[in-house]
């Protein structure tokens, strides 16, 4: 009786434990084992620092040749002093992973399409549809190219080697206490850092930033409304003006020739539901002034690279200095160097180029095997690769995918098999062997422009906007990339996969990329505008081309001959809306003001007094966004078509049609019997906007519609997780140089000036430099961003300069192993 | 007396334990004080001793803390406010703690 007593008794606290000890799924979540999660010894509670965390700590690292110190500063920025390479690139992979290792080793998870390992298949399976999807693009197929390059150059192998090292180290240090809140939330441990996950970073960043496309849109667009229409409303260039560089009749080369043969343009209707692609309103701003417009005479320049916001920080910034180098700014976590940032001599920044760097190709089988595809006449053998997903709580799922000499095969009868008659290959500039680190080491290092233009020769993709500024007195940009050379209209529409001659045959050489250097104006400056003058020899097309932040810039920066850093901070805060300013004119015109009800009469009268800045408690800006946001459907709803894939023609080109074509047949919305111009559909949608507005206020129990509010951007967690979310109140929108919208916006602001009395930087971002939710330093930078504020960045020339400015330091000893 | 003296038996062991071993060592504290000090509400004991030394390590760290990380884990698990959250921390390691410090009273009643 006893011994059942005890074994009852003891096998009740033993399935306790047990429960309470492993992860469970409950309603379509997983939570984390409770009694592991919640004990406050080794538990979350371990990730909750105190505030004013103050202090030195000594580590011993294996590894390490020499001493390295670290010491950071208020805003846990690192300042690292190593006395070499090797060890000055192991530290950063230490220091970065010991504040960031969740957020890298998830994001490049993400790239690999790995996900579902951690979180299981998702709602419907959407997570793993996601994973799919990344190993039906390429993405590793594509890294793994890359890492053939990074290793086979010794400079960029000691990079990614020694930073791949730093991290296995911080890994290897860790226990269950000290693991970051997320691997506790999600019962899981980080798995060992190598040298491809780093290549997989770059192309997380290429997916963001290089992978747009409109081929299957535009060749479905072809079909149902013909080659002239398809110039009218998706034109290669719009009547914009304003070009990043403005250099006509400058371009003194000879251009590489192809043949000139026009291209086939395919005539079909294809119902793929494609991926979603890059959202339309990422972005960036840079611009370096010469000296010669400035205060003190030397060159400014400012960087404001603008990302979906996320927590963790997009960013880490920190300062490397060893032996060569002396460089601070922004990095990427998970890859080594800075890749926005300056040093003693020179600064740089980057946009996003946009430029059409992707191709969809038909494949035809020679039979339902797949075994064998044609080309130029013959069958040739594809490649088979089967991916393994490794579904928590499931079983292993495996997913074939196809390679062709083009790339991999991303849509079929398996994948988003909505048209099941067509395959295509999908052909990505970043699939090709490159190597950008070396870029980045050598930018690191740059003295002057010499070595900018050097340090460029070695970056492909993402294709990006380089602006540069020097002590020494020069300012430039570079659209540096990868660009094949096209023919016109290639690259439009999808291909004939079964013609080689229908492939990249060339590139354009890196000289004879769109750059300039010291223009009469006095600044450079890029905002993912059409690249150049129509005078370049190149054909150039892209998804699209940003219209508005551009040509602000080039206003203000235009206006001034005496600007000072707080002329450039303003700018890069300034929230005045040009799209409204051209086109609410116009909007207001049409508006019948006599047939309004009472609160449509309110909105129309603030309208009129808007003074088109979209400022946190502007009124009128809700009411126009509101507008704009019930327009474009209305005008465009020819584009939502159920059975297809259509492209939504550009913001503004829409304002132009609409100013110079108002009967235009689009116009005409389809589910009515009238036929309407825009002048009816914006009446309509000026109705909807209010009527959304209005609700909005009850809905809020305001009486006002302050834009910060009603638009509702935030900050949010990679997870997805709503606690973890930070909700701001901010101005500014997409296609405003303040570009912050809901959910995108500046990632790093950062403005330089380089005065030969020491080069001068003053930052911020949306978040703060530890990846911990429960560290002081998760967000803290949160705040001045919000408000248009700056930190004076500390750059520091030895760990003992500014003392006083110091408040944690951390010195890392060689140990032997 | 006992039953002090068992709780407060409970609290040291599985604060020393849990310096070097995970969570699931306030079962062994607790069973271990249940065979040395019995008293006549063992579990209560065991469930008291473990969730009052939680709690107090709980409270301690959120007192200091930079962040009010216990604010947002309620959240996510959709708990109304942070109280709850210790609560449910503190009842789930006291039932460890009790059924553990029950279990260790009935061997000693066996020897």
């Amino acid at each position: 009786m006893k011994v059942a007593k005890v074994s009852f008794s003891a096998l009740i606290t033993i399935s306790l434990i047990y429960l309470l000890n492993s992860s469970w799924v409950i309603g379509g979540n997983r939570l984390p084992p409770l009694g592991k999660f919640l004990d406050p010894f080794h538990g979350f509670w371990q990730n909750m620092e105190p505030a004013n965390k103050t202090g030195e700590q000594e580590l011993s690292i294996p590894g390490l040749k020499a001493k390295v110190t670290v010491v950071y500063d208020s805003i846990l920025i690192p300042h690292i002093f190593a006395q070499n390479d090797e060890d000055l690139y192991l530290a950063q992979g230490y220091v970065t992973a010991m504040h960031r290792l969740w957020q890298m080793e998830f994001q490049t998870h993400a790239a690999a399409g790995r996900v579902s390992e951690i979180t299981g298949p998702g709602k419907n399976g959407l997570i793993l549809n996601f994973d799919r999807g990344q190993r039906r693009l390429g993405m590793s197929f594509g890294a793994e190219h890359v890492l053939k390059a990074v290793m086979s150059d010794p400079l960029s192998r000691l990079m990614t080697e020694k930073y791949s090292e730093g991290i296995n180290q911080y890994i290897q240090s860790l226990n269950y206490d000290d693991l970051p809140f997320e691997y506790k939330l999600l019962d899981y441990d980080p798995e060992p850092w190598a040298p491809i996950k780093c290549a997989l970073l770059l192309k997380n960043m290429a997916q963001t930033l290089d992978m747009g496309d409109k081929d299957i849109e535009m060749t479905n667009a072809l079909k149902l409304f013909g080659k002239d229409m398809v110039d009218i409303l998706y034109p290669d260039m719009e009547p914009v003006g304003d070009p990043i560089v403005d250099n006509p009749g400058g371009w003194k080369f000879n251009p590489v020739k192809i043949d000139s043969i026009p291209m086939a343009l395919p005539d079909e209707l294809i119902h793929t539901k494609k991926l979603p692609g890059e959202d339309p309103t990422t972005g960036s701003n840079n611009w370096a002034v010469s000296g010669s417009k400035t205060v003190t005479g030397s060159p400014m320049l400012c960087g404001d690279p603008h990302l979906n916001l996320s927590l963790p920080s997009i960013w880490y910034a920190v300062q490397l200095n060893a032996p060569g180098i002396n460089a601070m700014g922004a990095s990427l976590p998970g890859a080594p160097a800075i890749i926005i940032g300056f040093n003693d001599s020179i600064a740089w920044s980057v946009t996003n180029a946009q430029r059409d760097l992707v191709d969809w190709y038909a494949i035809k089988y020679q039979q339902s095997n797949r075994d064998n595809y044609l080309l130029d006449e013959k069958w040739i053998p594809t490649k088979k690769q089967i991916e393994k997903f490794k579904v928590r709580g499931e079983s292993v799922f495996y997913d074939t995918v196809i390679y062709t000499t083009w790339g991999p095969v991303t849509y079929d009868r398996n994948y988003h098999a909505e048209d099941n008659l067509k395959d295509y290959a999908f052909r990505w500039l970043a699939h090709d062997e490159s190597n950008e680190f070396i870029t980045f080491y050598l930018l690191n290092r740059g003295k002057n422009h010499d070595d900018y233009m050097q340090a460029l020769n070695h970056f492909s993709a993402p294709a990006q906007n380089f602006v540069f500024a020097s002590v020494s007195g020069d300012v430039a940009m570079r659209i540096q990339g990868k660009y094949p050379v096209r023919r016109k209209d290639e690259g439009k529409f999808v291909l004939d996969g079964s013609k080689s001659s229908m492939g990249w045959k060339a590139f354009i050489p890196n000289e004879q990329n769109v750059m300039y250097k010291n223009p009469a104006r006095g600044f450079v400056s890029s905002a993912n505008q059409y690249p150049v003058d129509a005078t370049y020899p190149y054909y150039v097309t892209a998804t699209h081309f940003e219209a508005y932040r551009n040509r602000r810039i080039n206003q203000v920066l235009g206006e001034s001959n005496k600007i000072d850093v707080a002329y450039l901070m303003k700018l890069q805060n300034d929230n005045y809306n040009l799209k409204a300013a051209e086109s609410l004119p116009v909007f207001l015109s049409y508006v019948d003001s006599t047939s309004l009800n009472a609160e449509e009469k309110q909105a129309y009268q603030k309208l009129k007094a808007w003074d088109y800045y979209n400022n946190v408690n502007s009124e009128g800006a809700s009411y126009y966004e509101a507008w704009w946001d019930n327009l474009m459907p209305l005008l465009w709803d020819e584009m939502n078509n159920p059975n297809t894939t259509l492209y939504t023609p550009t913001t503004f080109n829409t304002i132009h049609l609409i100013k110079t074509k108002p009967d235009f047949n689009f116009f005409d919305v389809q589910k009515t019997s009238e036929k309407e111009t825009a002048k009816e559909v914006i009446q309509q949608a000026f109705k909807l906007g209010v009527a959304e507005v209005v609700k909005w206020k009850k809905d809020h129990t305001s009486e006002t519609v302050d834009w910060a509010d009603y638009k509702d951007s935030y900050v949010g967690h990679l997870l997805r997780i709503d606690p973890l979310s930070i909700h701001v109140k901010h101005g500014g929108n997409h296609d405003i140089v303040n570009a912050n919208s809901k959910t995108h916006g500046p990632s790093w602001r950062m403005i330089v000036s380089l005065e030969k009395s020491g080069v001068k930087c003053w930052a911020t971002y949306p978040g703060g430099q530890s990846g911990n939710p429960g560290s002081e330093h998760y967000a803290d930078m949160l705040n001045k961003w919000v408000n248009g504020q700056y930190y004076s960045i500390l750059f520091m020339h030895s760990p003992t300069d500014d003392a006083g400015k110091i408040f944690y330091s951390t010195q890392l000893n060689a140990s032997s192993k | 007396m006992r039953f002090l003296i068992q709780m407060i038996t409970v609290i040291i062991l599985a604060f020393l334990l849990e310096l070097f071993l995970p969570w699931w060592s306030i079962a062994l504290a607790a069973l271990a004080a249940g065979v040395a000090v019995r008293s006549n509400a063992n579990f209560l004991a065991g469930f008291l001793g473990i969730a009052i030394l939680w709690l107090a390590k709980a409270w301690l760290i959120d007192s200091s803390a930079a962040t009010p990380l216990v604010e947002k884990v309620a959240r996510i698990f959709t708990l109304p406010n942070k109280s709850l959250l210790f609560l449910v921390m503190a009842l789930l390691g006291g039932l460890v703690g009790g059924f553990a410090a029950f279990t260790g009273s009935l061997l000693k009643k066996k020897s």
